[in-house]
């Protein structure tokens, strides 16, 4: 009795993926048994197909059945039954499946392969000591990386597809001893809502996980090494890994994240906690230096003291511009300058830099466009600003409305924009993790790994600004 | 808990309402009047604030979840309790005015130079009334988190006066009769212990917390008295003439250490300190209006304290002598009632709940 009519099972699923060129169909047929393997063969490795698939069939003597093919026959790890009307599904998923005209069963195998690079360390992220793998665009390597670095039976793997078209696997991963409860059902049910076409990046899913999608600030953790990851999930966070994304997102997300750095833990601490003051240093002159000065110059010259005032007053003479123009000016040109830094071609990039830097920057000069100070002002805010670099973009919007409130309202607009701003980020918070903590609300116990930070002995117990389950390191 | 504060906020709170105005104004005006006497007319004044501490914290303790006005309800009825929270209203407005005007003549002397009064309004309202929108909880995490600069630029300050030639000032040169005039007339600037007793139900207290909050208060009492010391050793004659205390400490220290004019700190500070106790008194008004007017929300609230400070403010515009004058002529009497006699009912209420506590168990 023949279950399947092979031929036209196969001009349906042909029909089905549009008749696509990468569609492939192999047939292997034995006395009057008949199987057809059918797969995409862009995403399927083909020469595992014929080692463990077709090799095993030749060489078998006697009758087929579909137990024996998955039990004794085939030599792969990864098969299992499907439906009928999950083959589609599964052949878009890298699996080879198999039909037989002996049996209802259809069995799916796990033959998958795409175009991966290395986990090298990523460009983002370089140590100087440390751990250099970074995360690349396969899930599988990316759990791989993880589940190296922990192997305790208390990791936990959850898995989804998102997307309509794409189909994007998802896996959301903590360690069930230590992450928050009420954390990871949080995500699972915001992951769960999402209703798009396609995920093609971690950053697409980014704002759906955001309990405040609108503000400026970022509530969602990411970094692109396992080290880091792994880090952060023994503090109780929940990581979530995007299929075709090296970027891996971690909620709870509290700032002072973005002031640490895994090179601070690989160092020693006190110099560490050396190189966190200079980050937060960093952090103030970007946000604050241009809006600061063009209060100084607009507004409270008087403060200034008297040998920098008067090299300003020589520089600025004879400007065309207003001070405020001038510095918004210079900011633009920075900004463009890098927009365009980053698009050219790296072999272009050292050109750019002379042309933005000497030639513009020096003729500005030079013209009596722009003054030396402005230049170094803004240049030192623009510098600055990759102490953090993950919090770039925000500081840029930062730099732009303190520009005007320094320009508009003079000091006492910076002091009333911070006051605002803080009070603000004290309103945020992502997954009941206060987003200035652990200073505001004060935490004491977590100011051990925060600006100052302790050595690794000292910190043994676990931040409680992401609420984890236990308290202590073990 | 959902716009609760911690026993460590609302100690920080403290701190900011007992250095209100007290660290700008007062001083000067003090000394006109009962010249390095002062010291004592502002220990004796701090010492009766200060009782209003353990007060507020027993009434805490007597009914810990209730709000004031519940409280006050119980005990003089609704009207007696909106009354109360009428006169809150107008002590809070008064003292943002009052605070506005002082660091405005202060700002408008010192860095703007000339009339800056849209950017002075623009630079503060927003933020009070943000903070107001916000909640407590924000603001006092906000607080939190500038406190320690906040702290650090006022004992810079302080220090500095030492880098210049300083002497002990001439005590005893007052009558107690004159002391104690001043104590009336300057009751005005005190009392701001009030706020707290509003907010009485969104601190979530801690007995073991309690030591904390007492050293905030004291510690803000003893910055307050080192700084009326320092002011008098350094201007022994002419402290009236300095407005204000804290930037004057620095005035001859402008080139200590070749770093540059170093007043810039106490501006810093000044600034930092004057936004917080306009949040402080703004929500304090918008507190108290919303429990006189229960179906009006604090948006309301916002927009009424809006309109009547810049009303206000134009009616003093400028004439920051009628603003002072006024502070210490009909206003002390509020202030006397806000500050004083208002603790010592709520301290008188803890008793009457013992009490009936004792009757029920009887």
């Amino acid at each position: 009795m023949s279950y399947f009519n092979l031929d036209k099972k196969i001009e349906e699923f042909k029909m089905l993926l549009n008749d696509s060129i990468d569609f492939a169909s192999r047939f292997y047929e034995k006395d009057d048994q008949k199987i057809a393997m059918i797969f995409l063969k862009s995403i399927t490795d083909q020469e595992l197909l014929s080692e463990a698939v077709f090799t095993p069939l030749q060489l078998y003597k006697g009758d087929l059945s579909i137990e024996l093919l998955q039990n004794k026959i085939l030599k792969c790890s990864d098969i299992k039954e499907i439906e009928e009307e999950e083959i589609v599904d599964e052949i878009l998923g890298g699996k080879v499946v198999l039909i037989t005209d002996f049996s209802s069963k259809i069995i799916a195998i796990d033959l998958y392969k795409f175009p991966t690079r290395q986990p090298t360390e990523p460009p983002t992220s370089p140590v100087i000591q440390g751990p250099r793998e970074g995360f690349v665009e396969d899930l599988q390597t990316n759990i791989t990386l993880i589940r190296r670095r922990l192997k305790t039976k208390n990791l936990v793997l959850k898995s989804l597809k998102i997307g309509s078209e794409s189909q994007t696997k998802i896996a959301i991963t903590y360690l069930k001893d230590v992450a928050n409860e009420d954390v990871v059902n949080k995500v699972i049910k915001k992951l769960k809502k999402i209703k798009i076409d396609g995920i093609i990046d971690s950053y697409y899913i980014l704002s759906f996980l955001e309990e405040h999608p609108n503000s400026l600030f970022k509530q969602v953790g990411n970094a692109e090494k396992p080290d880091i990851i792994t880090a952060k999930m023994l503090e109780g966070k929940v990581a979530i890994i995007v299929d075709n994304s090296p970027i891996v997102l971690t909620v709870p997300f509290a700032i002072i994240e973005d002031l640490q750095n895994s090179n601070d833990y690989y160092t020693n601490h006190h110099y560490s906690s050396i190189i966190r003051v200079i980050r937060l240093l960093g952090l103030l002159i970007a946000i604050l230096a241009p809006g600061f000065y063009l209060a100084l110059q607009l507004f409270h010259y008087n403060i200034l003291p008297l040998n920098f005032l008067i090299t300003i007053a020589d520089t600025t003479l004879g400007l065309p511009f207003t001070p405020f123009i001038e510095i918004a000016f210079i900011f633009l040109l920075f900004q463009i300058l890098y927009e365009v830094s980053l698009r050219l071609p790296s072999y272009l990039g050292l050109a750019t830099s002379v042309v933005g830097a000497l030639i513009l920057g020096d003729t500005g000069v030079k013209a009596g466009l722009i003054s030396p100070p402005g230049v170094i002002i803004v240049a030192l805010a623009k510098i600055a600003l990759y102490t953090v670099p993950e919090q770039a973009s925000q500081i840029t919007v930062l730099q732009i409305i303190f520009l005007i409130l320094g320009g508009a309202l003079g000091i006492m607009g910076i002091m009333a924009g911070m006051v605002y701003v803080v009070n603000y980020l004290n309103k945020l918070d992502s997954y009941g993790t206060p987003y200035l903590a652990p200073y505001s609300p004060r935490i004491p116990k977590d100011l051990k790994d925060a600006i100052i930070t302790n050595s690794i002995i000292e910190m043994d117990e676990l931040p409680k600004t992401y609420s984890p389950k236990k308290e202590k390191r073990k | 808990m959902k716009d609760h504060i911690s026993m460590r906020q609302a100690g920080i709170i403290a701190l900011l309402i007992i250095f209100s105005n007290k660290i700008l104004l007062l001083p000067a005006l003090m000394h006109e009047y009962i010249k390095a006497d002062a010291i004592f007319a502002i220990l004796m004044l701090f010492a009766i604030e200060f009782m209003a501490v353990p007060i507020f914290l027993k009434l805490k303790r007597t009914f810990p979840q209730e709000k004031l006005y519940d409280i006050l309800k119980r005990y003089i009825t609704v009207v007696g309790a909106k009354l109360l929270y009428a006169a809150s209203l107008v002590f809070m407005i008064f003292k943002a005015l009052l605070i506005f005007s002082v660091v405005y003549v202060y700002l408008k002397e010192q860095i703007y130079q000339n009339e800056f009064v849209w950017i002075a309004i623009i630079s503060f309202l927003p933020i009070m009334n943000h903070a107001v929108m916000s909640g407590l909880k924000p603001t006092a995490r906000t607080m939190e988190l500038f406190f320690n600069v906040l702290i650090a630029g006022f004992v810079f300050c302080l220090v500095i006066s030492f880098f210049t030639p300083i002497s002990t000032p001439y005590f005893f040169v007052s009558s107690a009769k004159d002391i104690f005039a001043s104590i009336y007339k300057y009751a005005f600037t005190f009392g701001d212990s009030l706020f707290l007793f509003l907010i009485i139900d969104r601190i979530d207290y801690k007995k073991s917390e309690e030591k904390k909050f007492y050293f905030y208060v004291a510690f803000g009492m003893f910055l307050v008295v080192a700084l009326f010391f320092l002011f008098y050793c350094k201007y022994q004659l002419t402290s009236f003439m300095h407005n204000n205390a804290l930037a004057d400490l620095l005035v001859f220290s402008v080139h200590f250490n070749a770093i540059g004019r170093l007043d810039i700190v106490a501006m810093l500070t000044i600034m930092l300190s004057t936004l917080f106790q306009m949040e402080i008194f703004c929500y304090g008004f918008c507190d108290s209006f919303v429990n006189i007017f229960p179906p009006l929300n604090k948006k309301y609230a916002v927009v009424l304290f809006d309109l009547v400070f810049l009303i206000l403010y134009y009616i003093f515009i400028g004439k920051y002598e009628i603003m002072v004058k006024s502070t210490v002529t009909w206003l002390p009497v509020l202030g006397v009632i806000m500050g004083y006699v208002f603790p010592i009912a709520c301290y008188v209420f803890t008793f009457l709940k013992r009490r009936q506590k004792n009757e029920k168990t009887d």
